[in-house]
C-alpha cells in the first residue's frame, strides 16, 4: 500500500489538496466511455418511458393484483440508498464520528442522486404522469387539495423535503472545497466553481457562519433519516393488504435503508478508491467502519424478518399466514430465499475483521446486499400483492422489458450523474479531512489496527 | 289481453308509453337511410339527452324474450327485458344484451357485394336484386325445385310465411330451415309418447325434486331466462310439509355445466348413457309402486318396457352406482311435484323424462302441453339431406342462404360446402359474413332484427312483435322486403300478397286480433307492449305406452367419447362475432376467447395429457385441435368440448379462435367415439379467475337448509364477534339516501347476464385473450365462482355470486387516494372521479374485493361499435382507475326526475343495469335509509334468519352489499 511507505507523520494539508484536485483534472477516454454508456442506458429507458406514456401502462407487466411492482420497488430501493448518505453526513457529523470525513461527500452525493432517481419512479409509475403534480398542494381556482390522509401525499412531502435538505446540505458542504478548486481552476471550470462557491474567501466570519449553517442543516437533516423512510414504509403499512399491514414497517424499513445505503456507499467507494488512487485519503479504516455499520443494520434486518414472520404466526390470522406461506414457498418464493441469503447470511461474514479489510470480498458482499435489498423491496411490494384477500384475483407478476430497461436505466442515470459529479466536483471533503488530519494520519499507519497482526 | 294497469312499475309504464310514438317515429320499411347522420335538422320527437324506449323482441335464440330498446339520439344503446313479456318478464340473458354488437358489428357486410374471381366487388342494390331475380326467373323457367333456400328455424311466423311464399313463387319446395341445436329429438319423443310433435312447457317452481338429464336449462336449453327464473323459485326456501325446504335437484350428464353446478348432485354419466339412467329411475319408481294414482297409465306395459333397466345392470353398464339411481327414483317418486328434463340427441332420454313426469302425476302440473303451439319450425333431416343431394347433383340453380351458417354448423357427413359449391348462383344474405358466405357469389347485407320488423311465436299464447328501433347502420335491406320484391318479380299470380314485410306483419296481426273492430288500436297496443300475450289452453294428452320403444340398450359406450355441448354464450357459433360474449367468462371453467377439451384427470393421465396442452381429437368425421383442460368436472372417459368456436371467417372477433366440434359429429348426434393424441404444442387457456378455491375466506358463503331452518351459522364461516374497533374519523352520515344492494347468492345461476348488461351500460372495453391472460379483464361485475375445497366434501358443487363494488361504508380505497379521485358520496357510494384520477392504483391495492379496474391501454371501439356507447357514462382513457358506481347515472336520472316533480325518489325507481337484467331477481337495489324498501325488507328478513353475510366482514369495511348465503341440501354419503 502506498500509504505504508510514507513517514509516520502521514499526509499533509498539501497532500490532501493535491489528492483531491488531481481527481478533478480532465478525465480520459475511458471515463467518457463509461459516462456515455451510463447515459445510453438512460436514453433507452427514456425512449421506453415515452412509449409507455403514449400507449399506456399496458406495456408493463403490471396487472390486476400486482398493481405496483418494479417501479415502486425501485422507488423504495433508491430512497433507501439515499438514507445512508444523510446518516453519515448528518448524524455522524453531530456525533463527531471520526471516520466519516473521507466518505461523507461520496455518501451525500449518492444521497442526492439516489433521491433524484427515486423521485422519478412515482412519476413513471402513475397512469397519468402529466397530472402527478396534483399530489402537491398548490393554489388553484377550484380549491382542490390533496387528501392528507393518503400516505402517498405524505410521501410526496417526505421525498421532496428530503431532496431539498440533502441538496442544500451537499451544496453547503461543497462551498469551501469548490472555492479551493476555483483557486487553481482555469477556463469554464473557473466560472462554474466561482458560481458554486458563492464568493467564498475563507475569512473567519465566513467560516464561523458556514460552520453554524452546516451544523443547523445537520440538525435539520437528522430527523429526516428516520422519518423519510418511515413515511415510505407507511405507503405499505397503512394499507390493509396482508404482507403490508404491519406496525414494524417503519424501523424495519429504516434499518433496511441504512443497510442498503451503506452497502451502496461501499460499492461506489471501493472501485473509486482503486481507480482514482485514493488509498491515502480513504483508508481501510474507513471501509472497515462502514462494514461494521452494514453488519449491525444487517442484523437488525434479519431480526425484522424474524419478528415479521413471528407476528404473523402469533396472530393466527389465516389470511396473513397464507400470504406468508406463499411468500416463502409460492411462485416467487425464491425471492424470499434470495433475501435471506443476501441480507441475513452473507453479511455475517463481516464479523471477521479479515473479510472487512479485504476490499475485494467487501465489494462482493456489498453487491450481494444491494441485490438482496432490491429483492426484499420487490418481495414486499409485488409478491404481497400477488396473494391478496380474494383468491380469485390473485395473479403472478411478470416484468416486461419496459420495466426491466427502465430499472437498468435508473442505474445508468444514477451512476452517470455520480460519475460526472465525482470528476468535476470535489468528491472528498478537503475541509473535513484537514480538520481531522490527525486521525487520518493515524489511519494510514500500518499499526492502526492493534490486534490485526 | 293484458293491460298495462296491473303489476306494472312506473318505469315500465314509461317505457311502454314511450313506444306509443314508435309507429310514427320509426319510418318502418321505407328505403333505408344510407348513413347515420348527425342532427343537422333536429327531429321534433327527439329531445337530445332524453332516451326513448321501444318494445321489440329478441331474436338471438328461439326463446323469443321481449325486449325494450333504449334509444339515445337515434341509436340503440341498450337492450333490457320487456316487463310485459311473459317469458323474460323484464329480463334478458347475456346473449340478448350482445344483440347490440350484432347491430354495430364492425365486420358486418356494409353493402351488396359480388364475387369476381377471388375478390369481392361492391355493387348497387338495383344491380344486385336484378342479378338475383333474373337468375331466379331463369331457374324457375327451367322447372320445379331449381331454387333452394337455407335459413334458421327461429325467424318468426311472418318471415317464415314470406319465405315460403317466395319459394312457392319460384315453384320450389327446397326450403331448409336448420338449427344445429335441434329440438327434433324432443319432438320425436313427444310424438312417440303422446302422438304430437310439439314441445311441452315446464313449471320448475311447482316441483320439489328435479332431475335434468343433460338439459342446461339455465344456459341454452329451450327458454333459459324463463327456466332460470322458475329454477330460482324451485330453489328458494319455503315451507313444505311443515319443514323449511328447498327443491332437490339432480343433474345427470357427462360434464358439469353451470346448470349442473347449481343442482345438489351432479351424476357423471358417460355421453349416451343418460337414457339408460332415466329408464332405470323409471324402473325404480314402477317397481316400488310410486306411480301416482292420477297418472292413468298402463303400469304393466311400462314395467315390461323398462324391465331390462334395473339399477344393478344399468349401473354396470354406465358406471353410475345403483344406490344413486335408487335414491333418485325414491326422491322423484315420493315428491309432491317433480319434474324431469332431458337434453341431448337421444329421443329415448326425452321420452324417459316425459314418462317419468307422467307416471308421477306431474303431467299438467310441472309439465304441460298447450293447445295452439307453433308448428315445428325445423326442416326434417331427410328433407335437408335430399335438398343438399339435389344441389350436389346440379339440380339447383339458385341457392339463397339467409342469416345462417350451414357450412359451419352442419355435420361433415352432409358435405354442405361441397353441395353449395355445385350451385351456379349462391346468394348469401345476413350480417357478418361467416364461413358460408365464403362460397357465395352474391352477398347481400340484411337489416339486423333490431332494424327490421319481426314477430316471434315461441309458444302458444305468446306473440312477440318486433319493430325497428333505429335507422339501419349500413346500406342493408330487410330480408322480408327482399323476398317479397323478389317473389313479385317472379310473375307468379298473387305470389306475395304484401307490400312489404311491415305490411305482412300487419296483416298477420289483423288475424290475431280477438276483436276485429279496432284493428289500429290493437296494432298500436301490440307495438307498445311488444306483442300480444294471452293465456293458452292446456292440451289433454295421454301417454301411449304401446308406442314406446327404445334404442339405448344397443348403444355401445365407447372407451373414449366426445361430449359436445352448446357454449352458454356462443351457442352454435352465432355469438362468436360478438366481443362481449367472447369476453364474458364461461361460468364454470371461466375460460374466455377460446375452446377447450375438458378431460378427467384419470383419463388425462392415461393419455399423458396436461392442461393447456394442445390435443388432436379425431372421430370418424374429422379431426380438430384444441387445448386440453384437465378437470374433475367431467366424467371419466369423456372429452367435453363446447360448440361455437373454431371459425375460419365471421369477422375479426371469431376468426381463428378455438376449434369447432361440429366437425367431429355425425348428423343428429352430440357425442361421438373419438381418439385423442397429445401434441407437443401448448396453448394457454385464458381464464378470468386465478384460484379455484376461496381458501376458507368469506367471499361466497353457503349453508344447508337445515342450518337455515334452525337459525345456525354455517360452521365454516363461524367467527368470534370482534369488538367494535376505535374509529378515528367521524362516521359518515347519509341524510337523504344510502344506496345498497341485497344479493341472494342462492338465486344466482351464473348466467352472467349482469356482466353483459354492465358492459353495455357502462362502456366497459373488451380486452381480448392476451390481456385476459395478463389478468387485465375490465369487467366491473363478475360472477365469482369457487369450487368447494377437498376438506369440505359436503359443500355445494359451485359457489357462485356476483361480485361488484361493495360501496363500503369504511372504504379502504378512499383514504389512500392522494387526490380525492376516490371519495365518499353523501349517498354512501364510493365515487370515482375519472378526471381527477392520476392513476396511482393505490385504491385497487387496498381493495380487498379487487373490484376496481385500471385502464392499461386506451380503450378501442372499432367503428361503428362506438355508436353503442352510453352517452350518460364517461369513456375512460388510459391511466385511469374505474369501477362500479351502482350505475350512478341512473341514480342521478331518477333523482333529477324526482326533483322536477317535487317528490321523493320512489323505491324501485332506480334500477342499476345488473339488477334490471337478473333473470332470477337475485340482486335488489334500494335505499338503506328506507326500511320499507324491497331491498331492505329482503335484507332484514335474511338477518333475522341468520342467512345474511357481508363479504370479508372481518375487515370492517362495512359493505353496502349484503349477501344471502347459498343454500344447499345435505347429500347422503355415496
Amino acid at each position: 500500500m502506498a500509504a505504508a511507505a510514507k513517514p509516520v507523520s502521514g499526509p499533509t494539508y498539501a497532500d490532501i489538496d493535491r489528492g483531491v484536485r488531481k481527481i478533478m483534472e480532465a478525465p480520459g477516454l475511458a471515463y467518457w466511455a463509461w459516462v456515455g454508456f451510463c447515459f445510453t442506458l438512460v436514453a433507452i429507458a427514456a425512449a421506453l418511458w415515452t412509449r409507455q406514456i403514449y400507449e399506456g401502462l399496458g406495456v408493463t407487466g403490471l396487472r390486476q393484483g400486482p398493481m405496483w411492482a418494479m417501479y415502486i420497488t425501485n422507488f423504495v430501493f433508491w430512497v433507501g440508498i439515499a438514507h445512508s448518505g444523510t446518516l453519515i453526513s448528518a448524524i455522524l457529523y453531530l456525533f463527531r464520528t471520526r471516520w466519516r470525513t473521507a466518505v461523507y461527500r461520496v455518501a451525500e452525493t449518492m444521497t442526492l442522486f439516489a433521491v433524484l432517481t427515486a423521485g422519478l419512479f412515482p412519476i413513471i409509475h402513475v397512469g397519468r404522469p402529466w397530472y402527478a403534480y396534483w399530489l402537491l398542494p398548490y393554489p388553484n381556482e377550484r380549491s382542490l387539495q390533496p387528501d392528507f390522509r393518503s400516505p402517498l401525499v405524505w410521501d410526496a412531502f417526505a421525498v421532496s423535503t428530503y431532496l431539498t435538505i440533502s441538496a442544500l446540505f451537499l451544496i453547503m458542504g461543497l462551498i469551501p472545497d469548490v472555492a479551493n478548486a476555483r483557486d487553481v481552476a482555469k477556463g469554464w471550470r473557473k466560472v462554474l466553481y466561482s458560481i458554486v462557491s458563492l464568493g467564498w474567501q475563507g475569512t473567519d466570519t465566513q467560516w464561523q457562519h458556514w460552520s453554524m449553517a452546516y451544523l443547523l442543516l445537520a440538525g435539520l437533516a437528522t430527523p429526516l433519516v428516520l422519518s423519510v423512510h418511515s413515511v415510505v414504509s407507511w405507503d405499505f403499512a397503512m394499507a390493509q393488504l396482508p404482507g403490508w399491514h404491519s406496525t414494524i414497517f417503519a424501523p424495519y424499513f429504516v434499518a433496511g435503508a441504512i443497510f442498503s445505503g451503506v452497502a451502496m456507499v461501499l460499492t461506489l467507494v471501493i472501485p473509486m478508491r482503486k481507480i482514482m488512487h485514493l488509498e491515502d485519503l480513504i483508508t481501510d479504516w474507513h471501509l472497515d467502519s462502514l462494514a461494521k455499520v452494514i453488519l449491525l443494520t444487517g442484523l437488525i434486518v434479519t431480526y425484522s424478518y424474524g419478528i415479521e414472520s413471528f407476528m404473523v404466526w402469533y396472530s393466527k390470522d389465516p389470511i396473513e399466514m397464507m400470504t406468508f406461506h406463499e411468500r416463502y414457498f409460492g411462485y416467487h418464493g425464491w425471492v424470499f430465499w434470495v433475501c435471506i441469503f443476501c441480507n441475513c447470511i452473507v453479511p455475517l461474514a463481516l464479523f471477521s475483521p479479515r473479510i472487512r479489510r479485504n476490499t475485494v470480498l467487501l465489494f462482493i458482499i456489498t453487491i450481494f446486499v444491494n441485490i438482496g435489498m432490491w429483492f426484499e423491496r420487490f418481495m414486499i411490494v409485488a409478491v404481497s400483492q400477488e396473494n391478496n384477500f380474494n383468491p380469485s384475483q390473485w395473479a403472478i407478476y411478470h416484468p416486461s422489458i419496459t420495466e426491466i430497461m427502465i430499472t437498468v436505466g435508473s442505474f445508468g442515470w444514477f451512476l452517470g450523474l455520480f460519475s460526472l459529479f465525482a470528476r468535476f466536483m470535489p468528491i472528498i471533503s478537503m475541509t473535513e479531512l484537514k480538520e481531522g488530519i490527525h486521525w487520518l494520519r493515524e489511519a494510514v499507519r500500518d499499526d492502526y489496527y492493534p490486534g490485526l497482526k | 289481453m293484458r293491460t298495462m294497469s296491473e303489476g306494472f312499475s312506473r318505469r315500465s309504464f314509461l317505457k311502454l308509453a314511450a313506444t306509443a310514438g314508435a309507429a310514427a317515429a320509426v319510418p318502418g320499411c321505407q328505403p333505408a337511410a344510407r348513413k347515420l347522420i348527425p342532427y343537422v335538422v333536429p327531429d321534433e320527437n327527439v329531445i337530445p339527452g332524453v332516451p326513448q324506449f321501444y318494445a321489440t323482441t329478441c331474436t338471438e335464440c328461439g326463446a323469443g324474450c321481449g325486449v325494450v330498446a333504449r334509444i339515445r339520439e337515434g341509436r340503440v344503446i341498450k337492450l333490457e327485458g320487456n316487463p310485459a313479456d311473459p317469458i323474460g318478464k323484464g329480463t334478458i340473458c347475456a346473449r340478448g344484451h350482445a344483440a347490440l354488437q350484432g347491430v354495430y358489428n364492425p365486420d358486418r357486410l356494409r353493402n351488396p357485394m359480388r364475387r369476381q374471381g377471388s375478390s369481392l366487388k361492391t355493387l348497387s342494390w338495383e344491380d344486385a336484386e336484378k342479378l338475383l331475380n333474373d337468375a331466379l326467373k331463369a331457374a324457375a323457367a327451367k322447372g320445379k325445385d331449381r331454387v333452394a333456400y337455407i335459413g334458421p328455424a327461429h325467424q318468426g311466423p311472418t318471415l317464415r310465411a314470406i319465405t315460403e311464399a317466395w319459394l312457392a313463387a319460384y315453384q320450389s319446395k327446397r326450403g331448409i330451415f336448420y338449427e344445429a341445436i335441434s329440438e327434433s329429438p324432443a319432438r320425436d319423443a313427444a310424438e312417440m309418447c303422446f302422438g304430437r310433435r310439439d314441445l311441452p312447457v315446464y313449471h320448475l317452481d311447482k316441483a320439489e325434486v328435479l332431475i335434468s338429464f343433460g338439459a342446461d336449462f339455465n344456459e341454452t336449453w329451450r327458454s333459459p331466462v324463463e327456466l332460470a327464473r322458475q329454477f330460482a323459485g324451485f330453489r328458494a326456501p319455503q315451507m313444505r310439509r311443515g319443514k323449511l325446504a328447498i327443491g332437490y335437484a339432480y343433474y345427470v350428464s357427462p360434464r358439469m355445466s353451470v346448470t349442473a353446478g347449481r343442482c345438489d348432485e351432479w351424476i357423471p354419466a358417460p355421453a349416451g348413457a343418460e337414457a339408460a339412467i332415466a329408464l332405470s329411475v323409471l324402473n325404480v319408481i314402477l317397481s316400488q309402486g310410486w306411480v301416482s294414482p292420477n297418472a292413468q297409465v298402463d303400469v304393466a306395459g311400462l314395467k315390461s318396457f323398462v324391465a331390462s333397466y334395473d339399477p344393478a345392470s344399468v349401473s354396470q353398464q354406465t358406471g353410475v352406482p345403483a344406490k344413486i339411481i335408487e335414491a333418485m327414483g325414491e326422491r322423484f317418486g315420493k315428491a309432491d311435484g317433480a319434474v324431469a328434463l332431458a337434453g341431448g340427441d337421444d329421443p329415448a332420454t326425452h321420452a324417459a323424462a316425459y314418462v317419468l313426469n307422467v307416471v308421477t302425476g306431474n303431467l299438467g302440473r310441472t309439465m304441460e302441453f298447450l293447445e295452439g303451439m307453433p308448428p315445428e319450425p325445423e326442416t326434417r333431416t331427410n328433407d335437408i339431406v335430399a335438398a343438399l343431394d339435389s344441389m350436389r347433383n346440379g339440380e339447383v340453380d339458385v341457392l339463397f342462404i339467409a342469416e345462417t351458417n350451414p357450412v359451419f354448423t352442419m355435420p361433415p357427413a352432409w358435405r354442405a360446402a361441397e353441395a353449395i359449391q355445385k350451385v351456379p348462383l349462391v346468394v348469401w344474405a345476413g350480417g357478418v359474413p361467416g364461413e358460408t358466405a365464403e362460397y357465395a357469389h352474391l352477398l347481400l347485407p340484411l337489416h339486423h332484427p333490431l332494424e327490421d320488423w319481426r314477430d316471434t311465436f315461441p309458444r302458444a299464447g305468446v306473440h312477440g312483435l318486433g319493430q325497428p328501433v333505429m335507422q339501419p347502420v349500413f346500406w342493408s335491406k330487410p330480408l322480408g322486403d327482399l323476398l317479397i320484391t323478389s317473389a313479385r318479380e317472379s310473375g307468379a299470380k298473387n305470389a306475395a300478397p304484401w307490400e312489404n314485410s311491415q305490411d305482412a306483419l300487419r296483416s298477420a296481426w289483423t288475424k290475431l286480433n280477438p276483436k276485429a273492430a279496432d284493428a289500429e288500436g290493437f296494432w298500436i297496443q301490440s307495438l307498445r307492449e311488444g306483442g300480444y300475450f294471452e293465456t293458452a289452453q292446456q292440451a289433454q294428452v295421454k301417454l301411449n305406452v304401446a308406442a314406446l320403444k327404445t334404442s339405448p340398450a344397443s348403444r355401445q359406450l365407447p372407451k373414449l367419447v366426445l361430449a359436445a355441448y352448446p357454449h352458454p354464450f356462443l351457442y352454435d357459433g352465432r355469438g362468436a362475432d360478438k366481443p362481449w360474449l367472447q369476453e364474458v367468462p364461461e361460468p364454470v371453467t371461466q375460460i374466455v376467447w377460446d375452446s377447450w377439451a375438458e378431460i378427467h384427470p384419470e383419463t388425462a393421465r392415461q393419455y399423458g395429457i396436461s392442461t393447456n396442452q394442445v390435443v388432436e381429437i379425431r372421430s370418424s368425421e374429422g379431426v380438430i385441435k384444441t387445448s386440453a383442460l384437465v378437470s374433475e368436472r367431467v366424467c371419466k372417459g369423456v372429452v367435453a368440448i363446447p360448440t361455437g368456436q373454431g371459425h375460419t371467417a365471421l369477422g375479426r372477433y371469431a376468426k381463428g379462435v378455438g376449434a369447432n366440434p361440429f366437425a367431429l359429429l355425425k348428423p343428429g348426434q352430440w357425442s361421438a367415439p373419438i381418439t385423442i393424441t397429445p401434441t407437443h404444442d401448448t396453448h394457454e387457456l385464458a381464464t378470468a379467475l386465478f384460484k379455484n378455491h376461496q381458501l376458507g375466506r368469506s367471499i361466497v358463503e353457503a349453508q344447508t337448509v337445515t342450518e337455515l331452518a334452525s337459525g345456525v351459522q354455517p360452521r365454516e364461516w363461524q367467527e368470534p364477534e370482534v369488538p367494535k374497533p376505535h374509529e378515528m374519523y367521524p362516521n359518515w352520515e347519509y341524510p337523504t339516501h344510502q344506496w345498497g344492494m341485497t344479493i341472494d347468492a342462492n338465486a344466482c345461476t351464473g348466467c352472467s347476464a349482469c356482466v353483459a348488461a354492465c358492459y353495455a351500460e357502462n362502456n366497459i372495453p373488451v380486452v381480448g385473450r392476451e390481456e385476459v391472460l395478463n389478468n387485465r379483464i375490465m369487467s366491473w361485475i363478475r360472477v365469482e365462482r369457487f369450487y368447494p375445497e377437498k376438506k369440505y366434501e359436503h359443500q355445494p358443487l359451485l359457489f357462485l355470486a356476483p361480485m361488484l363494488c361493495q360501496q363500503c361504508h369504511h372504504a379502504p380505497c378512499e383514504p389512500v387516494c392522494p387526490v380525492f379521485a376516490a371519495y365518499h358520496t353523501q349517498e354512501g357510494l364510493n365515487g370515482q372521479v375519472y378526471n381527477r384520477c392520476v392513476g396511482t392504483r393505490y385504491c385497487e391495492n387496498n381493495c380487498p374485493y379487487k373490484v376496481r379496474r385500471f385502464n392499461w391501454w386506451e380503450p378501442e371501439w372499432p367503428e361503428p361499435l362506438n355508436y353503442q356507447l352510453n352517452p350518460d357514462v364517461t369513456v375512460r382513457g388510459a391511466g385511469v382507475m374505474e369501477k362500479c358506481t351502482f350505475c350512478v347515472q341512473r341514480i342521478r336520472h331518477a333523482e333529477i326526475n324526482a326533483m322536477i316533480e317535487k317528490r321523493p325518489v320512489r323505491d324501485g325507481e332506480i334500477v342499476p343495469a345488473c339488477v334490471q337484467t337478473c333473470p332470477t331477481h337475485a340482486i335488489s337495489f334500494g335505499d338503506m335509509n328506507d326500511k320499507n324498501s324491497e331491498m331492505m325488507k329482503r335484507r332484514v328478513a335474511a338477518h333475522n334468519e341468520q342467512r345474511a353475510y357481508a363479504s370479508l366482514k372481518e375487515l370492517n369495511t362495512q359493505p353496502a352489499i349484503t349477501y344471502l348465503r347459498e343454500l344447499y341440501n345435505e347429500r347422503e354419503k355415496a
